[in-house]
This record gives structure tokens, sequence and C-alpha cells, in this order.
């Protein structure tokens, strides 16, 4: 991290100013070829664009200035995340700097802070999730990956499943069960383990894009030190829930959609479908519902901005979010007829369209990250207050 | 005044809307079909006292010169009691058109008769049904000395049944004109179809009308631009409208959900039910944000397209989810749902009269594609 960087207040900057010298960052120092990218990006591909981040001082722009992060206020951050979306940066692997930095800096002690935030910063340490389990999918808080202390060490015996990028990941941070005897929630720990340590394999698991994005990783007597224990024993629940807000945030973020939209315009045109109404009466329901997603989702950035909670109901934008990128996705795939039946990209017209990399990118989306019906459950406990 | 001022006074406005809200009885919208007093002006003028009519009139005609999202907020409060008065006919639709009147002595006279409450119009725009078009217009006024003789049939007119007089869309060789047809003019007869909520559905028939040049209130193009904006507004209000419909409608039902027991458990413990429940909210959380984002636009009082695109996106968004909302509103209270006893049938009834007045879902998607989406596909 820089020295200029830290001594940069961009809360004291105009918001108007901030977004310059953001866009402007974005558009002059972002790799052309991997903007709009319809998949995530892997480390090798990223790393180049991290370091550039680091060196300005701006990979972790939610992070307090203190601990090497930008320490922008919500409506900073907000203008931060609209010129990414903008730029059309990809996503990386980043976990470091959106899960277990944040996580550190507020459940962690100093020691850990010092250990590990520099290294995210530096690249050198690449973080993976180890939540889901074979047998606890929607059902995590039925996890029975165990860590059993000995001495100064926790023991892990157990498995983690869809562990994204687990192969690119250095580190990963794990769920564990600590406490058998108590109400499944409370007997769970949150951990940090070095990926070189004896006794962890890894297979990884293809999708049916073809990708090899999962894992699973096998924990076979892992021995971590007990000094990478976050927060206190059988806290780990509370930690992980505390975590989740934002990332529905930017789950509901209308951007990947419309990304897809952008394919359906050209193949439209090229197929003459705008000349048939019941193609257009489609286009247009989900034209509509698209714009629609962007308002709901502008609601719960004004929230953040004006540095509100987000509470459950945000499970909504989710829920309608991936509902509306996946009808998006299939109606590509209709609208291309036979052409929607090819593997790979197709050329028509002169033009690139991709059809089916929107379907592959969206299907998951009702799954990963609590699928669409665990967030319904969310919404009728918590918001609808409907009885068990 | 200031963003902060400004919230506070629309509390304001809400909490007084919600506690006249208090004081209304279903019974009288239950028994509307027989009664058709869809507008008792005791009531008409209390709401006048309280300056709900005047919300969107200028102030230097007695009104509070307010912003459509104020005027929202009155016909949120009042749908969620079925209100039948004409509020947004009247203090919209009519509203719109008066306030953008080029005859001075005839606008005030009308606007300070709306605001007070004495004088209830009606605007008589439309002819053929499922049009938004304002200016294909068949009703014809020849023009002699002294002002227009009209011919023509007007239908569709909501607020008719109490209304003190009609302003009239009709062609003239000069282009459009508005005229104000009061009530009992000789030739002008009005008859009505009951909708499904029990208020009425007027058709005005005007043969031979003489109207005199005082009351011309609009001509050509200035008439027929401020009749797509008077529709493009009230179409607006009409969707908060139909969000205080299924705010209210989904919250009985949820209570039912919570009480009603079957298999020795509350229905709402049912995942099926749940999920259908949170269906039906993300649907109503929608129309309430895409309303806020159109009233802002709207407010900016941007040009006709972009005015019309942002009316039809609530317009789109709030009929739909009125109609799914009050309907399943139906199917989860089960047998009981269907009867005329239990409320959730007049809610269904009146989101599907608002849901068809002013372009329902399918006309403003078809509108909305035709200006949003084909002319820039170049096909």
């Amino acid at each position: 991290m820089s020295a200029t960087a830290q001594q940069i207040d961009y809360n004291a900057m105009s918001d108007e100013d901030f977004r310059k010298q953001a866009r402007e960052f974005f558009e002059n120092e972002y790799p052309d070829e991997l903007r709009f990218m319809p998949r995530r990006l892997s480390w090798e591909e990223s790393k180049p664009w991290w370091l550039t981040l680091s060196k300005k001082g701006w990979l972790a722009p939610n992070w307090p200035v203190a601990n090497g992060g930008m320490g922008l206020d919500p409506a900073k951050l907000i203008i931060y995340w609209e010129e990414t979306e903008r730029a059309g940066i990809g996503r990386m692997p980043d976990q470091g700097v959106t899960m277990v930095g944040p996580t550190l800096i507020r459940f962690g002690n100093d020691e850990q802070r010092a250990k590990y935030l520099p290294k995210i910063l530096s690249g050198d340490n690449v973080w993976c999730q180890g939540y889901s389990e074979p047998n606890a999918g929607s059902d995590l808080a039925s996890l029975r990956t165990e860590a059993v202390l000995e001495g100064d060490h926790y023991v892990i015996n157990g498995s983690k499943i869809w562990t994204s990028m687990a192969h690119n990941a250095t580190n990963i941070y794990v769920l564990v069960r600590t406490d058998k005897a108590v109400k499944q929630q409370r007997g769970i720990s949150f951990l940090l383990v070095d990926m070189k340590t004896p006794g962890i394999t890894l297979r990884t698991i293809k999708n049916i894009a073809g990708g090899e994005e999962f894992c699973q990783v096998f924990f076979d007597n892992v021995r971590t030190h007990k000094d990478n224990l976050v927060g206190k024993p059988n806290e780990g629940w509370t930690i992980a829930k505390g975590l989740l807000t934002y990332e529905r945030l930017n789950i509901g973020s209308p951007r990947r959609p419309l990304q897809a939209f952008e394919q359906l315009d050209p193949l439209a045109r090229e197929l003459g479908l705008f000349n048939d109404q019941g193609f257009v009466d489609r286009y247009t329901q989900l034209k509509m519902d698209l714009n629609d997603l962007g308002s709901l989702y502008q609601r719960y950035v004004d929230k953040v901005r004006n540095g509100e909670a987000l509470g459950p109901d945000i499970s909504m934008l989710k829920v309608f979010a991936m509902d509306t990128y996946q009808r998006l996705a299939e109606l590509l795939l209709e609208a291309g007829a036979e052409y929607g039946a090819l593997a790979d990209e197709i050329t028509l017209g002169g033009k690139k369209i991709d059809l089916m990399t929107p379907f592959y990118t969206s299907r998951p989306g009702t799954i990963y990250g609590g699928s669409n019906e665990i967030q319904r459950n969310i919404l009728s406990k918590y918001v609808l207050q409907l009885p068990n | 005044m200031s963003h902060a001022d400004l919230s506070e006074h629309r509390m304001m406005l809400a909490n007084s809307v919600a506690d006249f809200a208090r004081g209304v009885d279903l019974k009288r919208v239950r028994r509307l079909s027989e009664s058709k007093a869809e507008c008792d002006r005791k009531l008409w003028s209390q709401m006048a006292e309280l300056g709900w009519l005047g919300v969107l009139v200028p102030e230097d005609y007695g009104g509070m010169g307010l912003k459509l999202a104020d005027m929202a907020i009155v016909a949120q409060g009042l749908a969620r009691v079925l209100l039948p008065e004409p509020l947004t006919a009247a203090a919209v639709l009519a509203a719109r058109v008066i306030s953008d009147g080029s005859n001075e002595a005839l606008k005030s006279k009308l606007l300070e008769g709306l605001v007070s409450g004495d004088m209830l119009p009606a605007l008589a725009w439309q002819e053929a049904a499922g049009t938004l078009d304002t200016g294909n217009v068949s009703a014809q006024a020849t023009p002699f000395e002294g002002g227009f003789r009209v011919n023509g049939t007007k239908k569709f007119v909501i607020g008719a049944s109490h209304a003190d007089g009609y302003i009239v869309s009709a062609d003239s060789a000069r282009g459009m004109q508005l005229l104000w047809v009061p009530k009992n003019t000789a030739g002008a007869t009005i008859g009505f179809d009951m909708l499904a909520d029990g208020r009425q559905a007027g058709t005005l028939n005007l043969k031979d009308v003489t109207v005199s040049k005082d009351n011309v209130l609009n001509s050509g193009a200035a008439a027929t631009n401020s009749v797509a904006c008077a529709l493009d507004h009230a179409a607006a209000i009409a969707s908060a409208e139909l969000t205080g419909i299924m705010g209210r409608s989904l919250e009985i039902t949820l209570d039912y959900l919570k009480t009603r027991v079957q298999f020795g458990k509350a229905i709402g413990s049912f995942q099926a039910l749940q999920h259908r429940a949170v269906d039906l909210y993300i649907q109503q959380e929608l129309s309430g944000a895409v309303l806020n984002d159109v009233l802002t636009v709207l407010d900016e009082e941007p040009d006709a397209k972009t005015r019309s695109a942002a009316a039809s996106r609530a317009k789109a968004r709030c009929t739909d989810a009125a109609l799914l909302i009050t309907r399943q509103s139906i199917q989860m209270h089960g047998a009981i749902g269907f009867t005329e006893d239990c409320d959730v049938g007049l809610y269904v009834k009146r989101a599907m009269t608002l849901a068809a007045w002013l372009g329902n879902g399918t006309a403003h998607r078809r509108r909305y594609a035709k200006t949003e989406i084909l002319e820039g596909a170049a096909v």
C-alpha cells in the first residue's frame, strides 16, 4: 500500500470530484480485454489489476484507512461501486477483500489483522470460503466438519463443497463444529486455515458449463493454530451471518442482467424479431422488469448512502434480480431458435453474440448465497412474521 | 422548502389521511351497486376543507400548489379504505386540464369550484376502448359566431355520476377544442354502465350542443397536449391508489394466514403459502419502488416522451401487482374469500376497475414498447 493513498481523505472530496477520479482511473488503467466479462475472472487474469489497485491504495474501498483501505463512507462507496460497474470491471477472487478483511476488522484481533490484511492487499494471500458441506447446503447450520482443540491447535476433520476458486486459493476460512452438545447454530466457530497445511486435499468439480470453478476441500486431521480462531469459540454463526447483507446488495445489482440484455438487441434485430408482436411483448415485459429492478436496487443503494442498516428484507432484491436474470437468459435462447442450441458463441451479421453464457451464468444465481427458496423463508419469517 | 421540511410535511399529510381513513366504513362500498352514491357531497366538502382537492392546483387559484408525490400520499391512503369518491378523476385528471387552460376566466371559475368542493368536473376525453391516444377524436365541434356546436359520444367517463359538468374534447377545423359543458345543457345526455366495483362509467351523448366562446377552455395542440399530460399524471396517481389497495389486501391476507387454523396449525406455517405470500410482498415492494421513482421523474416536469414512459412504468407494474395480490388474497382465504361478506372481494373489484382505467398493463407495455423500444430499434 502506498503512503500517499493513506493521506488522501476521499470522503472530504465532493461526490463529483471523486466520481471523476474513479472514472478516469478505471477507464485508463483497467485492461480492455477483461471488460464486461460474462463470467468471474481467474486469479491469473485478475492479478495485474489486483496489484494496480493495491498500489494505488484502491483495492479495499470499504476497509478503514488504518488497515490499508480507502475508508470510504457509504455515499463514496456507492460511487466506487457504480463506477466499477460502469467500466465493466470483472469479479476477481475477492473473498479476501470482501469477506475476510471486514470479518477480521470487525471480529478479529490485532495480531490477526497484522498477519493477514497486508497479505491480502499484496496479493500474496488469495482466500476462498468454506461454508457448504455435502450434507449442509441450504441447511448450513447442520454442518458437521468438526474442529477439536488439542493443545494449541484445532484439529479439523470433514469436508467443504462448492468452494469457488479453491484451487486458486492460498487460504480458506471455514465454519466448523466445535460443540456438538448445544443447539446447532450455537456450536459453530470461524477458523482460518492455510491451504498448504498437511491433510488438505482438493477435488475440482466440473459444472454443466464445463468450467471448474468449484472444488470440494477435504480435511484429514488438519491442524491450525488456535490463534486462527476469529472471535470467541462457538460464535462463528453470528460472524458469518453479519457479513451477508452487503453481498446480497451486490448480487441484486441490475448490472449482469443488463449485460445479457445487450446480447438480445443485436440478435433480435438480425432475426427480424421486432416485427413479431409475441416477441416484442416478452421483450418489453423483461425490459420493464429490469428497469423496475433498477428502482428496487436504487432504494437499497440510497439506504446504504444514508448510512441506514440493511435488514432481512434485502432478500427480496436477490430473489427478483436472479429471477429476472434467468428469464432474460431463457428469452435469449428462445429468441435464437436453432442458434439457441449451439454450444459456442455465434456470429450473426458480422457481430459475435454469446447466447449460452448468460444461461450458464444466471442458472446458479438462484442457488448460491442462500437459494431463492431460503431467501423466501427468511422473508416469511423475519419480514412477514408468518408462524413456524 | 428544504428536503427535511418536505419529508415532515409529507409525514403530516400521510397522518391526516390515515386519520380520515380510520373513520371510513366499508359498508358503503359494499352497497354501492344499489345506492349508486359514489360521491357523498358532504364528505367531498370535508375533503375540500382538508385541502386534498387542491393539492395540485396552483396557490393563486386557492390550491396548495404541491407535487404529484403529495397527491399520491392522499390517493394511496384513501384507496386503502376503498373510498369511492372520484378524487383522481377530478383532482388530477380534470384539474390538470383545467390548470393548463388558456381561458383565464373559465379556468378561475372551475379551479376555485373544484378546490372548494362546490363544483365537480369530469373529463370526457375517451371514445374507443383500449387506447391512450388523445389526439384521435371523432366528436366534432362546428364553429359558429358565438362559439361551437358539438356532436359526438364520449365513453368511460369516470366520476360522471355526480359531476356538475364535463370537459369535452372535440375536433374542429381549428384543431382540437376542450369545451366546458355544464350538466343539463340542452342536447347533452348522460347514461351509465355500472363498473365491477359498483361505481359508474358515464357515456355522454352530445347532439347539437351549443358551447359559447366563454366555455372554450383550450384549443389546438395545447389542448391535445394537456389531455395527454393529464392522462399520464392520473395514471401515476391511479397507480398510487393501486398500491394502497394491494397493501391493505395483503395485510388482511397476512392476518388471516396467522390466525386461520387447519390441520392443527395456523395455515401461515405452511411453506407453500409462505412462499406465495412472499412473492406477493415482493410485487408490492417493487410497485412502491417504481412508483416512487416515477413520481420523482414526473415532478421534474420532463418532456412528453419521458413523462409517458414513466407513467407507463408505474401503471403497468402497479396494475399487474394489484391484480395478482388481490386475486391471490381470495385464493389464500379459501371459500370465505369468494363471499360477499369478506372484504377481499371489494379489493379485487376496485383493483379491476382501476386496472382497466387509463390503460391496463398490456396497453401501457405496448405504448412503452412503441416509444422506448421499437422507435430506437430501427426495424
